[in-house]
């Protein structure tokens, strides 16, 4: 008995904080997204009229696609360069380090940062729009960032370039837990690079990956901050998140509405990110 | 040979795409104000320290640096304290309810955070903590991923020195603190780093949980500059290099620490 009180002695501060900041709201914005609660008015029930009218809402549905646009556009990239840069850097090699924490450097940086630098990159005439004009292409007139065609694919673009580094450290961790005798065995026997990549690292990697795409999913669903720095969501950029910002915190704070936006959005990722997790996370470990 | 070339060859290029940006950053914060950034002025030799200078007067960003530092500061020391003790009980008390705990933190690791923007908003305004330190740092006290690594360092550190320490009638609180803590020290670094970097970057919470400029934080300050008026790129890059570089420097000299910190949720073992 003492044990256990010691023990949720211990735990208190932490759960306690849990309960209060995370928890609760979560619970709570169940509750909102189900009422028209608004600034300067008291809310009132109205069952599932919010998600009704969210799926008649033109801006909602462009938002959700956007943000499909953004997941499926950029996730397969990110992972396979990612990947790709990994299996470079597996074995050791003079200079890995360096690369390594090269590649790795933009994960580093604040996403605001990383931001202000794109749009200045992709402004109109700036060293992008030059870069394409070299190219022989005609870059949009008042930059990628002012363009419906380019706007969306510019940011992905930058996100992409912003996350490969992360995603090729937790490949490179998982790669170096394969023994390497497994891979000394497969030449001695004159398995190709190919055969040896096909029959040992991928089925090895496999909770990797899984791990990869699921935070992945979760993270990108949720892009935010970049949005609203480079195009305030113009230029057809709004995204979910962005959409739940505009309508809580702008000009009508319609906080119910806005919740029943993030809770869509909430189930949304749930389903998506199960998905690679059956395919994937199959031989999960004990906790304890 | 013509493989190590090949590699060699395809890292470089990938190596320059991804510091190429940052360099750019670099240059423009040391262009004086006024000029286009055509690639004759960004090529010239001419340097100027002068956008750093004015960012770091009155009105600039040396409150917003005080501020991301301070909030930083705060939320590490917390969470190292917090997540050590709860670490501490879930890898010691192997408790049922301890087990529905760990399984209830992995979890949310696992939500997305969007969800609490409006709920913690709202919960800010009503409490009184909109628009003070403590809305930027009593939510973020708790980080899943710190509980998981300190608790598998914990997991791999025998128990004979606690025991020997009761033994002698050292009180838990000793224990805790005295012994368990500095043989906690590797994970806690890693902690501590971990959350001390997200903490600098971070912008959606800050940004919605505070409207006054006196308590915007680094990257909530350089999002809010952007849009004034007159603002030029020089000067912008300036206030991104103020972010950046502190974060550089540290990476530098703990990139170890950072990199295992960075894979502790992927690889369980």
């Amino acid at each position: 008995m003492t044990q256990r009180w010691r023990s949720l002695a211990l735990l208190s501060p932490w759960l306690l904080t849990l309960a209060l900041f995370w928890l609760f709201p979560i619970g709570w914005s169940i509750y909102l997204s189900l009422t028209d609660y608004q600034l300067f008015r008291d809310p009132s029930f109205i069952g599932i009229a919010n998600y009704l009218a969210l799926l008649r809402d033109s801006d909602f549905l462009g938002a959700l696609e956007n943000t499909f646009v953004f997941v499926l556009g950029t996730i397969p990239v990110t992972t396979v360069i990612a990947l790709a840069l990994a299996l470079l850097l597996q074995h050791p090699f003079r200079g890995r380090t360096l690369f390594r924490a090269g590649f790795f450097l933009p994960w580093l940086t604040s996403i605001v940062v990383v931001a202000l630098i794109f749009t200045n990159l992709f402004a109109r005439g700036g060293y992008l729009a030059t870069l394409a004009s070299l190219l022989g292409f005609t870059p949009p007139e008042y930059g990628f960032l002012f363009d419906d065609r380019t706007a969306l694919f510019a940011i992905m673009g930058m996100d992409v370039w912003m996350s490969v580094g992360y995603y090729m450290l937790i490949f490179l961790a998982g790669l170096e837990a394969i023994p390497r005798e497994l891979y000394d065995a497969a030449t001695v026997q004159g398995a190709s690079w190919w055969r040896r990549f096909r029959s040992i690292t991928l089925p090895l990697l496999r909770p990797v990956l899984g791990y990869i795409l699921v935070i992945n999913t979760i993270k990108s669903f949720q892009v935010f901050t970049e949005i609203f720095v480079m195009t305030k969501g113009k230029f057809d950029t709004a995204t979910i998140v962005f959409f739940i910002y505009e309508q809580a915190l702008t000009t009508d704070f319609s906080f119910g509405y806005a919740s029943a936006a993030a809770y869509l959005l909430f189930l949304i990722i749930g389903l998506v990110s199960l998905l690679p997790f059956l395919a994937f996370a199959r031989q999960r470990r004990s906790l304890w | 040979m013509v493989t190590t070339l090949f590699r060699y060859g395809l890292l470089g290029l990938v190596l320059m795409i991804t510091i190429f940006p940052m360099l750019w950053m670099l240059r423009v914060a040391l262009l004086p104000k006024g000029l286009p950034l055509t690639a004759e002025t960004l090529l010239s030799v001419t340097v100027t320290g002068a956008n750093v200078l004015a960012l770091l007067d009155s009105d600039g960003l040396v409150r917003p640096f005080f501020n991301s530092l301070v909030v930083g500061g705060g939320v590490t020391i917390g969470n190292i304290l917090f997540g050590f003790m709860c670490a501490y009980a879930l890898s010691r008390y192997r408790l049922i309810e301890n087990r529905f705990i760990l399984f209830t933190v992995l979890a949310v690791l696992f939500v997305p955070v969007h969800i609490v923007i409006i709920p913690l908003y709202l919960l800010a305004v009503e409490s009184g903590l909109y628009d003070t330190y403590g809305a930027l740092i009593l939510p973020f006290l708790v980080n899943p991923i710190g509980i998981f690594l300190v608790k598998q360092y914990l997991d791999g550190i025998p128990t004979a020195m606690e025991e020997a320490a009761r033994v002698d009638g050292a009180s838990e609180f000793r224990i805790l603190f005295q012994i368990v803590m500095p043989m906690a020290r590797p994970a806690l670094v890693v902690l501590a780093i971990q959350v001390f970097f997200t903490n600098w970057n971070s912008f959606l919470f800050p940004f919605i949980l505070t409207s006054r400029s006196d308590l915007h934080t680094l990257p909530v300050a350089l999002a809010m500059i952007q849009g004034r008026q007159g603002i030029e790129w020089p000067e912008l890059m300036a206030g991104a290099t103020l972010a950046v570089v502190p974060v550089l420097v540290v990476f530098v000299i703990l990139q170890r620490h950072i990199v295992s910190g960075i894979t502790a949720g992927a690889i369980k073992q």
